[in-house]
């Protein structure tokens, strides 16, 4: 696979902890391994170009509703809610223990990549040796560990498998997160294929088999918006209004001669 | 200097409001700014709605009840169910010279307010006739109207208060003491009303016939709960950038032009002919 295009990960770790597999400890730490790099736009006031922010509106009163006021709500059925408060959560959360914990070794391609959520970079934390000799097992067996992380207030199934010359953990989704395909109608009633068109279809995918590299592929959206800031910037420029002071002046005067006139009422 | 004269963040000052004059929201803020004097005195503890124009007069503007998402925390604001609108408001209240320019940095040209505080929400403190000249009638035929009006209102020892409505009409006030209610004023102003009709072929009533050519119309239903009235030194979002000007009853004589009262001359003119207004309550003898 081509390297073209990668990115070099953050020098700082978001977790560190150990792996434990029995008795065996693999002093680790976790770096972002996956960078979102979708095109995003920021709102704006159409009229004025400020940013716009969100906020938490009551929907009875129409009101802004300031943090201390908020609480959650788990609905049962629609519009009916049980109110959580923190402490509720709190006292109901996993504790993050600081360790990865591996239940077993699985061949690494017999998990479908339905399950995959994300994946971080797991790098050796001071001492490489134990870290050293899991990678290079896991390598040589083609094999990869399940266990289970706690991260910040979640516990996620987890995968720790070798890639790239490095151990990477990839969180997995619970099965009650994935859909079954057939339960689709559509699904269920598949016909078999007649013997002579599946051989003209395999003669297609043997025809365009190759080898894959995922930098064939590129987010042309993000490009054309890319090329669009350029133009932008150099001729039609978008700029934050940002109250300007100085143009306020002459209003600032009158102002100044219409408080003063209040004051001797 | 200036951070500490205003908490309002202005936006936008040279976005052009009214087209045919180029005047700038900067040049609206300045208006209101001029005529905070004025205006606070009768427009203070008031449930106010405005209409904004955001892209200046040529584009519609929009009628707005509730105080808008992003209110500062500074700004007063009274909720209110309200009968015309059949739900709860959260109004404005503009008791000083900034609340008054954060409503003209919104673009809120024309401030329109309830005829009645906010303690006593049920209970007006204005008595107002709204006259209405239905073409060919003009503001002449409203002068004409008007006039007989504070005669009638005189004989009955009312000092009444008159402003442009800074279109066609003029609006002649009562200030009067707490204590009735809307269906009470109501009542009063239609009676005058319908005394007036008795006087001259030129007045109407009724809703029913408020669009009669040539007639003017004594609106006396805007004495309900909830309606509005265009504010004194409001500006409205007219061409020639007019103001609903308070008037000496002298000046209200044939040939006045509404559209003499702009937002340029305005300022300029010395004295209110309102002065005093609202300390000047009065009681709604029997006619």
């Amino acid at each position: 696979m081509s390297e073209e295009g990668k990115i070099r990960p953050r020098k700082g770790s978001i977790w560190s902890g150990t792996i434990t597999i029995g008795l065996v400890n693999v002093p680790v730490k976790l770096h972002t391994m996956i960078f979102d790099k979708s095109v995003t736009f920021k709102f704006l006031h159409k009229t004025d170009g400020s940013p716009l922010k969100y906020q938490k509106v009551c929907i009875k009163e129409d009101k802004v509703i300031p943090w201390e006021d908020i609480v959650k709500g788990y609905e049962i059925r629609k519009n009916e809610f049980v109110v959580f408060t923190n402490e509720d959560l709190k006292a109901a959360r996993p504790e993050s223990d600081q360790r990865i914990r591996i239940d077993k070794f699985i061949d690494y391609f017999s998990i479908d990549p339905v399950y995959f959520d994300r994946s971080y970079i797991l790098a050796p934390d001071k001492n490489s040796d134990a870290y050293s000799l899991l990678l290079t097992a896991l390598e040589k067996m083609g094999k990869a560990g399940v266990g289970r992380i706690t991260l910040r207030t979640k516990e996620y199934p987890i995968l720790v498998h070798p890639y790239n010359g490095a151990l990477v953990l990839t969180t997995l989704r619970y099965a009650y997160e994935v859909a079954d395909p057939r339960k689709l109608e559509e699904i269920k009633e598949l016909k078999e294929p007649k013997k002579e068109e599946l051989d003209l279809a395999k003669k297609i995918v043997a025809d365009l088999s190759g080898e894959f590299d995922i930098t064939e592929y590129k987010d042309t959206f993000r490009q054309k918006v890319e090329e669009l800031v350029q133009k932008k910037t150099k001729g039609e420029k978008i700029i934050v209004e940002k109250p300007v002071k100085e143009e306020a002046r002459e209003l600032m005067v009158a102002l100044q001669e219409t408080l003063k006139q209040l004051k001797k009422k | 200097m200036s951070e500490k004269l205003t908490k309002v963040e202005f936006t936008n000052l040279d976005k052009v409001l009214y087209s045919d004059l180029k005047i700038t929201k900067s040049q609206v803020i300045e208006y209101y700014i001029n005529m905070a004097p004025k205006m606070l005195s009768v427009l203070s503890d008031r449930p106010i709605v405005l209409t904004r124009f955001p892209n200046g007069i040529d584009k519609e503007g929009f009628y707005e009840k509730d105080a808008p998402a992003g209110t500062p925390q500074w700004v007063k604001t009274f909720r209110r169910y309200s009968e015309t609108a059949k739900r709860e408001i959260n109004y404005i209240v503009c008791n000083d010279v900034d609340t008054l320019i954060w409503l003209a940095n919104l673009a809120a040209l024309e401030i329109h307010m309830i005829l009645c505080k906010v303690d006593s929400y049920e209970i007006p403190d204005l008595a107002v006739f709204d006259l209405d000249p239905k073409p060919p009638a003009d503001t002449n035929e409203v002068t004409e109207v008007a006039v007989l009006l504070k005669e009638k209102l005189e004989s009955l020892d009312l000092k009444s208060y008159v402003k442009t409505s800074g279109k066609k009409g003029l609006h002649i006030l009562l200030p009067i003491i707490r204590g009735y209610t809307f269906k009470q004023t109501r009542e009063f102003v239609q009676k005058i009303g319908e005394h007036l009709k008795d006087q001259t072929q030129l007045v109407v009533t009724e809703r029913s016939e408020a669009n009669t050519q040539g007639k003017v119309y004594v609106d006396y239903v805007q004495n309900s709960h909830g309606r509005t009235m265009i504010c004194p030194y409001s500006l409205r979002a007219t061409p020639h950038a007019t103001v609903s000007m308070p008037l000496e009853w002298s000046d209200i004589k044939k040939g006045l032009n509404p559209e003499d009262f702009n937002l340029f001359n305005v300022t300029k003119i010395p004295g209110n002919p309102w002065e005093g207004m609202m300390e000047n309550r009065q009681k709604l003898e029997e006619s």
